[in-house]
C-alpha cells in the first residue's frame, strides 16, 4: 500500500498526457459543431460512419494502400539508417584517423541545418541526379538514410560503443576476427538495444513526416499516410467533415503508439546499456 | 606510408589510420551531398536579389530588418525559458518512471504519447480549450480566487502557451534521461543509504554528477530544436499577437513559401545556422570544465 | 590508401558540380508550340481542395478518359496545407503539371512578365473561350499573354445567424449606420452582430476597404498594381475599423484572440453558440459556417450601402483559375482537357459548384437549367451581380500585402499606434513593396 500514492500521481499525470488522445477518439464520433464546442471527450452518439468513410477515402485507394506506401518507405529507411549509423559510429568510437575531430564537428554541424532550407536544393538535385530524375519515387526519401544523414543517431551510437569495453575487440581479434567481423559478431549484439532505439525513432519520425513526401511525391497512388491524411483538409473551400479527418488521424496514430508500446522496454533499456552516463 | 607523419594514431596494432576513415566514408559522402551542397547552395541563393542579380544585399538587409530582429528576440527568449524547464521536467519524470513497479511500461508509453501527437489537430484544439478566455486554465484560476489571464491575446503571455506545449511533449528528452538513469548501478545508492544519505541528498551526490554528460547531450539537442522552432507557433498562435510568438523558423518558412522570397529566406537561414553553431560551440566551451571534472 | 581517399573526395566534388549544373539547365528549356492535332499522350492535372472537389474532379476525369482514350489525364491532388510549398518546388524545378489550378495572386509571383505560364491565346483552336466576356478573361492576362482562365468568380458577403438576430429582435443591417447601431442592441446582451479577423481571412481590412471605396469612389489597389488610396483614405479606413470595435459591433483583436486562439471562426465555440452572430466570408467558402450551425440557421444578408442608393465598392475576384505549364510538351491536348473542364455540359454537371459558381457561361447555363444553382453561395453571388462591384487587384491579394493590413489593424486595435501613424506606416510599406514589381 506504500505504492498507492505513487500510482495516484502516475495516473494523474497520465490523464493529462492522454486526454487529447482520448478526446481525439471521442471527436471522431462527433459532429462538426460538437467537436468545436465541447472539451468533454464523450460524443452524444456513436457511429462508425466516419471510420468507414475515412478508410475508403475519396481517392481510388483505401487507407490500407497508404499504410503500405508508408511501410515501403519506413522499412528500407530503417535498415539503411541502422547500417550506416552503426558503421560510421563504429569508425568514430573505435578508431583514430586523420581529421577525426574535424569530422566529428561536421557531424554535430549537420544537425544544425534546418530542413526547410535543404529541401529545395535537394529537390533540384534529385530531379537531375547523375542524369536521372528521381522525383516521384521513394529514392529521395530513403536513400539519404544510407549515408548516416541523421547526425543524432551517430552521436548516440558513439556513446554506446564507448560503453563496450575495448577488451571485447581484442578478444575478437585473437579469435581471428577482422574489423568488420568484430563489428558484426561482437559489438553489434552488445549495442542491439541502441539499434532498436534508432529504428523506433526512424519509425516514429517517418510516420509523422509531411514536408519531405509532400515535396518529392506527386502521384496520389504513391502518397504515404501523412499526405493521405491531409487530402481532405481544405480551409479555402466549402468545408469538410472534421470527424472523418479525425477518424483517419486516429487510425494513423495506431502504428506509432503500438510500436512505441512494444519497443518501450527494449527502447529504454537500449539507451541504457551505453555509456551515456558517467 | 608517410614517414614524416608527426602525429601518432592511437589504433590497435595492425590497424591502418585509414580504417576509421573508410568506415566513416558514408558519412563524408552524405555530408557533402546532403548537407554541404544544400548549405553552399543556400548561401549562393541567399546572394540572389529580387531582380536576379547577385549581391550581399540580402545579408546586409537582414541585420537591419526589424522583423528579423524581433523574431530573433522571441526565439532566444523562447529557447532560454523552454530548454532549462524541459530538462528539469523530463529529468524529474524520468526519475519517477525509473521506479521498478508493476505496469510502469504502460505509464512510460502514456507519457510519451504527447510527443507522438506533435502538433496534431487535436492538440491545437485542446490548447484552445485550455487557454482561451473561458478555458479550463482560467476557470481553475478563478476557482482558486485568482483573476483570469489573457493567454492568447496578451503580448507577454502568448509565448508561454507555446512553451507549455513543448514542455508537455518532453518524451524523447525523458527517454534519454531514463536510459541514463537505468545505467547507474544500484549499489551506488545502497552504499549511500548505508552512509545515511537521504533520497534527495543521494540525488545530488550520485545521480546528478553521473548524469552530467547526458544532461549536456539533451541540452544541445533541445537548444538546437528550440532555436529552430516553427511548427508549434505556426499551429497554435500563428505568430500572434503583435508577432510576439513569431520565431525565426517561422519567419524563414513564411519568407520561403508564403512570400516566395527564396533568396531572403536562404540568407536568414544561413545566418541562423551560423548563430546556432556559435551558441552550441559556446555551450560546449562553457560546460567543458564542468563535464570533465567528474571523470 | 591516401590516394584512394583523395579519389573518393574528387568523386564527391565532381558529383557536386554535376548537381550544381542541374540548376543552370533550367535556362535552356524550350517551349513546345501547338501543332493543332491531338496526339496520344498522358497529361498531368493538379489541384487542391476538399473531399467534394476531389470526388467530383476524379469523376470528371473518368468521363474524359472514356471520351478520349488516347489522352490520359493523371490526377495530382491534395489538401490546401502545403500546396503552395509543393507548387513552389515544382515551378522552381520546372516539373510543374501540364494543367494547374492556381490562385489569383500567384500570377504576379509566378509569371511577372507573362512568360511563367503558357500563353493560352495560342490555343484558340482547342480552347473555346467564347463563354467568357472580355473583362473576365482579362483577369488572367499578364503583359498581353493570356496566362490563366477564371474558373469561378467570388466575393465576400455578409452572413448572419438568423436565430440570434431573431432573439435579439434585430434585422440584418442594410447600411453602415445600421451596422454600427447594431452594436448597442447586441452589446447590451453581451453578444456581437459580426466578426472580423486579422488571421488568414483578413476580413477586418477587407470591410474597411469596401467602406472607403464606396465613400470615395477610389480603388484601393489598381489592377496594374498602384496604390489608389491616399494616406488619408487609409486613415479613414482604420478609423472606421476602430469605430466598429468601439461600438461593440465586432470583438477587438485581443478579445477575439483570447476567445478563439488561432482558430477560424467556424471552429470557435463563440460562433457555434451564437455569441458572435455574423461573418464576412467568400460565398465559395461559406459551407463550413453553415455546417456547424443547425441547418438553415445561417442566412445571407444585404450588401451594405450608404443609404442613399450608393452600394458601390464591394469586391469580387476570380477565386480559382486554370493555367497551363509553360514547360508542357502537350499544349493542344492540355488545352482540350481544359476546354472540357470549363465548357462541357456533362462535365459541368459532374463538377457542380465544387469550384464555386462557374464563370464560363456554358457551364453556368447548364447548371442553371438543371437546377443545381441553389444555396447561400449562389444567393450571395446573385446579389453581388446586381451591384456595381470592383474587381480585386491581384496585388491586393499578395500575402505580403495582407501582412501590412493586418499589422496596421492590430496596432490600431491594441492601441499601439494611433490611426494616422498606422496609416502612414501602411502607406509607406505598400508603396515601397509595390515599387519592387515595377
Amino acid at each position: 500500500m506504500k505504492k498507492l500514492p505513487l500510482y495516484i500521481i502516475l495516473i494523474l499525470i497520465s490523464a493529462v498526457m492522454l486526454y487529447p488522445l482520448l478526446w481525439l477518439v471521442g471527436a471522431s464520433f462527433k459532429t462538426n459543431s460538437e467537436i468545436f464546442s465541447s472539451v468533454w471527450f464523450m460524443p452524444d452518439s456513436f457511429s462508425f460512419e466516419a471510420y468507414r468513410n475515412g478508410w475508403q477515402t475519396v481517392t481510388p485507394f483505401t487507407m490500407g494502400h497508404y499504410f503500405l506506401n508508408t511501410f515501403k518507405i519506413i522499412v528500407p529507411k530503417m535498415i539503411f539508417a541502422v547500417l550506416s549509423s552503426v558503421t560510421v559510429a563504429y569508425g568514430f568510437a573505435r578508431f583514430d584517423f586523420p581529421l577525426k575531430k574535424f569530422f566529428f564537428a561536421l557531424l554535430i554541424g549537420s544537425m544544425l541545418m534546418p530542413q526547410i532550407v535543404t529541401i529545395l536544393p535537394a529537390y533540384s538535385m534529385w530531379q537531375n541526379f547523375a542524369g536521372f530524375n528521381f522525383l516521384d519515387t521513394y529514392i529521395p526519401l530513403t536513400v539519404p538514410a544510407l549515408f548516416a544523414c541523421e547526425g543524432m543517431f551517430v552521436f548516440i551510437l558513439v556513446q554506446f560503443f564507448k560503453g563496450v569495453p575495448k577488451e571485447f575487440d581484442e578478444a575478437a581479434k585473437i579469435d581471428g576476427c577482422g574489423t568488420v567481423k568484430t563489428l558484426i559478431f561482437v559489438l553489434a549484439p552488445c549495442i542491439r538495444p541502441a539499434i532498436i532505439s534508432i529504428s523506433v525513432f526512424t519509425f516514429l519520425w517517418t510516420m509523422n513526416d509531411f514536408l519531405t513526401p509532400l515535396i518529392f511525391i506527386q502521384s496520389v497512388e504513391k502518397y504515404p499516410l501523412s499526405l493521405a491524411l491531409r487530402l481532405s483538409v481544405d480551409s479555402t473551400g466549402q468545408g469538410y467533415e472534421q470527424n472523418k479527418i479525425i477518424a483517419m488521424s486516429v487510425i494513423g496514430l495506431i502504428p506509432s503508439i503500438t510500436v512505441f508500446a512494444l519497443a518501450q522496454k527494449k527502447f529504454v533499456n537500449g539507451i541504457t546499456a551505453g555509456g551515456l552516463s558517467g | 606510408m608517410n614517414l614524416k607523419n608527426k602525429r601518432l594514431y592511437n589504433n590497435p596494432v595492425g590497424v591502418s589510420r585509414f580504417t576509421g576513415l573508410l568506415l566513416i566514408t558514408p558519412f563524408i559522402i552524405g555530408f557533402v551531398i546532403f548537407t554541404l551542397y544544400p548549405f553552399i547552395s543556400s548561401f549562393i541563393n541567399g546572394l540572389a536579389a529580387a531582380d536576379g542579380s547577385f549581391s550581399l544585399e540580402n545579408y546586409t538587409r537582414l541585420f537591419q530588418d526589424s522583423s528579423v530582429r524581433k523574431a530573433a528576440g522571441v526565439t532566444i527568449r523562447y529557447a532560454a525559458v523552454l530548454v532549462p524547464l524541459k530538462l528539469i521536467v523530463s529529468l524529474l519524470t524520468a526519475l519517477l518512471l525509473n521506479l521498478e513497479i508493476k505496469g510502469i511500461g504502460i505509464f512510460r508509453t502514456a507519457f510519451y504519447i504527447p510527443s507522438i501527437l506533435g502538433a496534431n489537430l487535436s492538440v491545437v484544439i485542446m490548447w484552445q480549450y485550455l487557454f482561451t478566455a473561458d478555458g479550463l486554465v482560467n476557470q481553475f484560476l478563478e476557482l482558486i480566487g485568482l483573476s483570469p489571464v489573457s493567454w492568447y491575446g496578451e503580448a507577454g503571455t502568448a509565448l508561454s502557451i507555446i512553451i507549455l506545449l513543448r514542455l508537455w511533449e518532453f518524451g524523447s528528452t525523458m527517454v534519454i534521461f531514463l536510459a541514463a538513469l537505468r545505467d547507474i548501478p544500484k549499489d551506488y545508492y545502497d552504499a549511500a543509504s548505508i552512509d545515511g544519505c537521504g533520497r534527495i541528498r543521494s540525488f545530488f551526490k550520485i545521480t546528478l554528477p553521473l548524469l552530467k554528460n547526458v544532461i549536456f547531450v539533451n541540452l544541445i539537442l533541445q537548444t538546437i530544436s528550440a532555436l529552430q522552432e516553427f511548427n508549434a507557433p505556426y499551429m497554435i498562435t500563428g505568430g500572434n499577437p503583435m508577432k510576439e510568438t513569431y520565431t525565426i523558423g517561422m519567419l524563414i518558412y513564411e519568407e520561403m513559401f508564403t512570400y516566395w522570397n527564396y533568396g531572403y529566406a536562404n540568407a536568414v537561414s544561413w545566418v541562423m545556422f551560423t548563430a546556432i553553431a556559435l551558441i552550441v560551440l559556446f555551450m560546449y566551451a562553457v560546460t567543458r570544465k564542468l563535464r570533465e571534472d567528474s571523470q | 590508401m591516401k590516394i584512394k581517399y583523395l579519389k573518393t573526395a574528387a568523386c564527391c566534388c565532381a558529383f557536386m558540380l554535376s548537381a550544381c549544373g542541374s540548376d543552370n539547365g533550367a535556362n535552356t528549356r524550350t517551349r513546345t508550340e501547338p501543332d493543332g492535332s491531338l496526339d496520344k499522350c498522358t497529361i498531368r492535372f493538379s489541384w487542391w481542395g476538399g473531399d467534394d472537389r476531389h470526388e467530383a474532379t476524379l469523376e470528371a476525369i473518368e468521363l474524359w478518359n472514356e471520351l478520349h482514350p488516347d489522352i490520359t489525364v493523371k490526377a495530382e491532388y491534395g489538401g490546401w496545407d502545403g500546396w503552395t510549398e509543393k507548387i513552389n518546388a515544382q515551378i522552381s524545378g520546372n516539373t510543374a503539371p501540364d494543367l494547374m489550378q492556381i490562385n489569383y495572386d500567384w500570377l504576379i509571383n509566378l509569371s511577372p512578365d507573362g512568360e511563367g505560364f503558357y500563353d493560352l491565346n495560342k490555343l484558340h483552336d482547342t480552347l473555346d473561350l467564347s463563354g467568357y466576356d472580355a473583362e473576365t478573361l482579362s483577369f488572367g492576362e499578364v503583359n498581353g499573354h493570356l496566362n490563366a482562365v477564371t474558373v469561378s468568380m467570388s466575393g465576400r458577403g455578409l452572413f448572419y445567424n438568423s436565430e440570434v438576430y431573431e432573439e435579439v429582435g434585430a434585422s440584418y443591417p442594410r447600411t453602415w449606420e445600421e451596422l454600427l447601431a447594431l452594436g448597442n442592441t447586441f452589446g447590451s446582451k453581451g453578444l456581437y452582430p459580426l466578426d472580423l479577423d486579422i488571421q488568414s481571412g483578413g476580413t477586418a481590412w477587407y470591410l474597411s476597404v469596401v467602406y472607403i471605396q464606396q465613400t470615395t469612389g477610389r480603388q484601393f489597389i489598381t489592377m496594374d498594381g498602384r496604390l489608389g488610396f491616399t494616406a488619408d483614405d487609409i486613415k479613414m479606413a482604420l478609423d472606421f475599423y476602430k469605430s466598429l470595435e468601439e461600438n461593440h459591433v465586432i470583438r477587438n483583436v485581443q478579445t477575439r484572440t483570447d476567445e478563439d486562439g488561432n482558430a477560424a471562426l467556424y471552429q470557435s465555440s463563440e460562433f457555434i453558440n451564437g455569441n458572435v452572430a455574423g461573418v464576412l466570408e467568400w460565398g465559395s467558402a461559406i459551407g463550413k459556417y453553415e455546417s456547424v450551425l443547425d441547418s438553415g440557421v445561417l442566412e445571407s444578408g444585404p450588401f451594405l450601402s450608404d443609404g442613399s442608393g450608393n452600394s458601390k465598392g464591394w469586391l469580387i475576384k476570380p477565386s480559382l483559375l486554370y493555367a497551363i505549364s509553360s514547360d508542357t510538351e502537350y499544349p493542344d491536348e492540355t488545352a482540350a482537357f481544359m476546354d472540357f473542364l470549363l465548357n462541357n455540359a456533362e462535365c459541368a454537371e459532374i463538377l457542380g459548384t465544387s469550384r464555386g459558381i462557374p464563370a464560363s457561361q456554358y457551364a453556368f447555363d447548364h447548371l442553371n437549367q438543371s437546377g443545381m444553382l441553389t444555396g447561400l453561395s449562389y444567393e450571395s453571388t446573385v446579389m453581388l451581380d446586381e451591384l456595381d462591384t470592383v474587381t480585386i487587384s491581384p496585388y491586393m491579394e499578395l500575402p505580403r500585402m495582407k501582412e501590412f493590413y493586418n499589422t496596421a489593424i492590430e496596432k490600431v486595435s491594441y492601441s499601439a499606434a494611433d490611426t494616422s501613424e498606422a496609416a502612414q506606416e501602411m502607406y509607406d510599406s505598400i508603396t515601397a513593396y509595390l515599387e519592387t514589381f515595377k
